[in-house]
């Protein structure tokens, strides 16, 4: 990694200039929110974003997309095509940033997925600092950093951004499109001191050290029913969530009956339909049980086989959750000896 | 031979038949895999003794009702019950709330009513008799009744879905409306429209019906901490649907 310096006024130009060879998205504004959407001017990318209504995971796995087409009369496939083209996504908080790789261990790793694939690598990411909102615990897990799974990196240092270029590709994008300089001492010391004060400005310091022994602990806790009493299963949570990648698969015939398409959408560990089986059986049919499984999966199942939690700590579940259930809520609950 | 199928209209106004004039696109497609016998509200014909498939729009409200249903169901080897009415009594079934006789005084004034034919409390069809598959919405969708009619072509089995709107809202990127502090039924209400209502701008009312997988309890607690009493909330649910059993259990 090395480091360069951009002055403020030179963001434009590297937006209009990425987007000559690539298609750009970034964080635009949707009333008081903001969604990941294609930069059409360098006007729109909003840099000053609090976060995101979906995260952009649904650039990678949409939360509908069509596998393949095929025939009804031989059965044959018509078109799996994947299509991705070139693009940037400019402005990912470090916690998005994250959240990609945990999903990369998932879609790339032992049962590799190609639409995820060609959809990763057709696609370079530039981030650019945060700071936190209410609903942000990132810091409890160290999601607030981030060291590489980024092409390029923007610090916002007032009038310049201290760039940290991740990716020879990443190298290659600046020296085309902008004008930047060598950091020097002062920068670095202005980087360092940036870096301490968004440190520093976590009013709340989770306490995440015992998880996976309070989860074996507390499995019977009556926390998790009163959580269930609460939980909607409306899965908003689940849909949010820059971590949650499980999905459901069907086919949808043509109205002409004679082909149809194979449909992979978004699904929710919160829906009864979710573990149920052949001849009604269902593994997860109270709603304490899908509640709890939820936790159970985030920071124990996937932290055995990834030595990370499948949580960032972006907050999203806590803002979209009408019950008000939150990581954090549930996380401090079984710090203070859960609902007993 | 393609299966023969009939399109039936109780209490309604028939607009869900209407809507299905609106598939321009896929009409023709459609028909050519079946036999349309009968079609109420667009043939000028009677109504076969024999077909296969029925398809029901509208809610019952009449003894005359209630014994066509039967009909239909000792005929038919699969129904098909479209629209609001149909499946959760919809419009019709708002007379429900209150004195029925009341109502009716309103509309056609003291004693019996010839018109009337024998007149009982308006119910969803799915009270009367029971159906294979369910369409539900006011009015219908039509992707989904394209999908429902081609399952039910197939033999395949209903796949109406169980879970509130909030989780597709989700995925379409709607600012939910209790962040701007306005009541919106999708916390309840069955998923399946794409979030329409909502997209548009206009908070959902519940046309599609009570969630199986919703957590009413919950919702009736969370809305009152917003000022929304459990009357409030179910007078709005009301309109679609005969609720009074799930709020009261």
């Amino acid at each position: 990694m090395f480091f360069r310096i951009m002055d403020k006024d030179r963001l434009p130009d590297l937006v209009a200039g990425l987007s000559k060879g690539f298609e750009v998205i970034g964080p635009v504004a949707k009333g008081e929110r903001f969604v990941f959407e294609r930069i059409e001017t360098p006007e729109m990318l909003r840099l000053d974003y609090d976060t995101t209504l979906l995260p952009p995971k649904k650039l990678f796995f949409p939360p509908e997309e069509q596998m393949m087409r095929f025939r009804v009369a031989d059965n044959e496939v018509v078109d799996d095509e994947v299509y991705a083209a070139p693009r940037v996504i400019f402005g990912l908080h470090p916690c998005d940033i994250n959240a990609l790789m945990l999903m990369d261990n998932v879609f790339l790793g032992e049962y590799e997925d190609p639409y995820y694939r060609a959809r990763r690598e057709s696609t370079m990411l530039i981030g650019v600092s945060c700071k936190p909102t209410d609903e942000c615990f990132c810091n409890a897990w160290g999601t607030d950093e981030v060291h590489w799974g980024f092409d390029v990196f923007l610090t916002d240092l007032g009038d310049r951004y201290f760039i940290s270029v991740r990716s020879v590709k990443g190298a290659e994008l600046l020296d085309e499109f902008v004008a930047t300089r060598d950091a020097d001492e002062s920068d670095t010391a202005a980087f360092q001191q940036h870096t301490r004060n968004f440190k520093n400005s976590f009013t709340d310091d989770l306490d995440t050290s015992q998880l996976p022994l309070l989860l074996d602990a507390k499995f019977d806790d009556p926390l998790w029913d009163r959580l269930g009493e609460r939980c909607l299963s409306c899965g908003a949570c689940s849909m949010v969530c820059p971590t949650c990648y499980c999905f459901d698969v069907t086919d949808r015939l043509e109205a002409d009956g004679k082909t149809g398409t194979r449909v992979r959408t978004w699904d929710s560990c919160q829906f009864t339909q979710f573990a149920e089986v052949a001849h009604g059986q269902n593994f997860r049919e109270s709603r304490a049980s899908r509640v709890k499984y939820r936790y159970y999966h985030k920071q124990w199942g996937y932290l055995s086989k990834f030595e990370r939690v499948l949580c960032v700590g972006c907050g999203r579940c806590a803002r979209a959750c009408l019950a008000g259930i939150s990581p954090r809520e549930v996380v401090t609950a079984l710090e203070m000896g859960g609902a007993s | 031979m393609p299966p023969r199928v009939v399109v039936v209209g109780l209490a309604s106004d028939f607009g869900c038949q209407v809507q299905m004039t609106n598939i321009e696109d896929q009409l023709l497609d459609v028909l050519g895999r079946i036999e349309l016998s009968y079609w109420q509200l667009a043939s000028s014909g009677h109504m076969p003794e024999e077909y296969d498939v029925a398809i029901v729009e509208g809610a019952v409200t009449t003894g005359e009702h209630v014994a066509l249903l039967e009909r239909i169901r000792a005929t038919a080897s699969a129904v098909i019950a479209i629209g609001a009415c149909a499946v959760t009594g919809g419009i019709p079934a708002l007379a429900t709330s209150g004195s029925l006789d009341d109502h009716y005084a309103c509309v056609y004034g003291e004693g019996d009513v010839e018109v009337a034919c024998g007149r009982i409390a308006p119910m969803p069809i799915t009270s009367v008799i029971d159906v294979e598959y369910r369409v539900p919405g006011c009015p219908i969708d039509m992707d989904e009744f394209t999908q429902v009619l081609s399952r039910a072509l197939q033999g395949l089995s209903d796949c109406i879905p169980r879970e509130p709107m909030c989780a597709i809202c989700k995925t379409l990127e709607n600012i939910c409306f209790y962040e701007r502090g306005e009541v919106c039924l999708g916390l309840i209400t069955r998923t399946g429209c794409n979030a329409r209502c909502i997209t548009l701008g206009r908070p959902c009312t519940g046309c599609r019906g009570l969630a199986e997988d919703a957590n009413l309890e919950s919702a009736i607690l969370l809305l009152a901490e917003r000022g929304v009493s459990r009357e409030d909330l179910m007078t709005r649910a009301r309109l679609y649907n005969t609720l009074e059993e799930a709020f009261t259990r």
